[in-house]
């Protein structure tokens, strides 16, 4: 169901589907800082603050889903640097086990981010759990 | 509104339970973690000793009655006593302290203060669970750094470093937890081995009383602060 109350311009597929698009190509491009990848999901919000309202949604939402992502990235990725700098306990069987929860989640995030990216393309409107009602409230016409 | 909390929480939930019942799993033992720590640890081990320079005494009586202690020690907690290498090392230091893969040191100099077995069970006892307690690689790990305890073991770093990890090891305290966590096993070790933990106690406190004295000489002391605190807690320990 597309909740717009206008059917989106080409071009605005386009832009809508590059907003996935960019945090994948950062990963794609091998960087591993976990800000990384919402920076890059930021820039293209801010370019397209003052685009069009189904450009602006998706852009949105991409930017919420990296957020909850790098909030998770952080924790390992600072965990990782307190090990190599021995300062914490080790690598420990929770360390290891936040681990694969982080990596299961960034490859669901990936999968999902590819195929909002082709429906989007498409013209389908994608709106993820949690983060679509948020985005609703956030993103107004 | 209601919707998008709920739908959070789930997520949040999601995630917590992801991790606990990923914590069910033993990471450590299925990525062989543990014993890639235990290689780097036994190479390191064998490679200190052989490098050391120390002046080791020949495996007399002194050295049986002292090995004796230990394996009393060793039967009655069920630990692997072939695992452990005794050296006794002529040094008139009153010293005793663990290398890496159950290298244990024992100064002469320690042999001579203790007044009876019950004293030097008490140190061998709180060496041990340093062994035992994983402490020796905590701490090189913590104080020098993974990397270069690997250096070393690769031969990447030579004769200076492995000076410097002996010289650590002899000298410098673990941090207090560390430090009461050996005491506190030791202490169950020697009830174990029925042992008196009075006479470890008594230990500290007579060196505590020469503490002010001969520092220099008292290296085992002085790298474990608060000698007449930890006698109090031995003897008042369940």
């Amino acid at each position: 169901m597309n909740p717009f109350f206008y059917t989106p311009a080409e071009y605005e597929l386009e832009k809508a589907s590059n907003s996935y698009i960019m945090s994948l190509l950062v990963v794609m491009v091998g960087l591993p800082l976990p800000i990384i990848n919402l920076l890059a999901t930021l820039f293209f919000f801010i370019a397209n603050r003052k685009s069009t309202y189904f450009v602006r949604w998706h852009c949105t939402q991409a930017l919420l889903s990296q957020f909850s992502l790098f909030c998770l990235n952080s924790v390992a990725f600072w965990w990782t640097v307190t090990i190599i700098l021995n300062k914490g306990e080790g690598i420990t069987n929770i360390y290891v086990a936040y681990l694969v929860l982080v990596v299961l989640f960034n490859l669901l995030e990936f999968i999902m981010t590819i195929r909002a990216a082709i429906r989007t393309r498409k013209g389908v409107h994608i709106s993820w759990w949690f983060y679509g009602p948020l985005t609703d409230i956030i993103c107004k016409p | 509104m209601r919707k998008i909390v709920f739908q959070g929480l789930i997520l949040l939930l999601v995630l917590a339970g992801g991790v606990y019942l990923l914590t069910r799993m033993d990471w450590i033992r299925l990525l062989r973690i543990d014993r890639a720590t235990e290689k780097v640890e036994q190479k390191l081990g064998d490679l200190i000793w052989s490098q050391q320079g120390l002046d080791e005494l020949p495996k007399d009586s002194t050295y049986k009655r002292v090995d004796a202690i230990i394996r009393r020690l060793c039967a009655a907690n069920q630990i692997d006593q072939k695992r452990v290498k005794l050296h006794l090392v002529e040094n008139g230091e009153v010293n005793a302290f663990a290398l890496p893969d159950y290298h244990m040191v024992v100064y002469s100099g320690l042999l001579k203060n203790v007044k009876n077995d019950g004293e030097l069970a008490g140190v061998l006892g709180h060496e041990l669970a340093h062994m035992e307690l994983a402490h020796v690689m905590k701490k090189l790990g913590k104080e020098v750094g993974l990397s270069v305890l690997i250096s070393i073991t690769t031969g990447e770093l030579g004769g200076d470093a492995i000076k410097e990890v002996i010289g650590m090891l002899s000298s410098s305290a673990y941090d207090r937890k560390l430090e009461k966590d050996a005491d506190v096993q030791a202490v169950k070790y020697l009830k174990q081995a029925g042992i008196d933990r009075n006479d470890f106690a008594n230990f500290l406190d007579r060196l505590g009383k020469e503490e002010a004295g001969i520092p220099k000489e008292l290296s085992w002391l002085s790298t474990h602060p608060d000698s007449r605190e930890r006698a109090k807690y031995i003897r008042e320990m369940e």
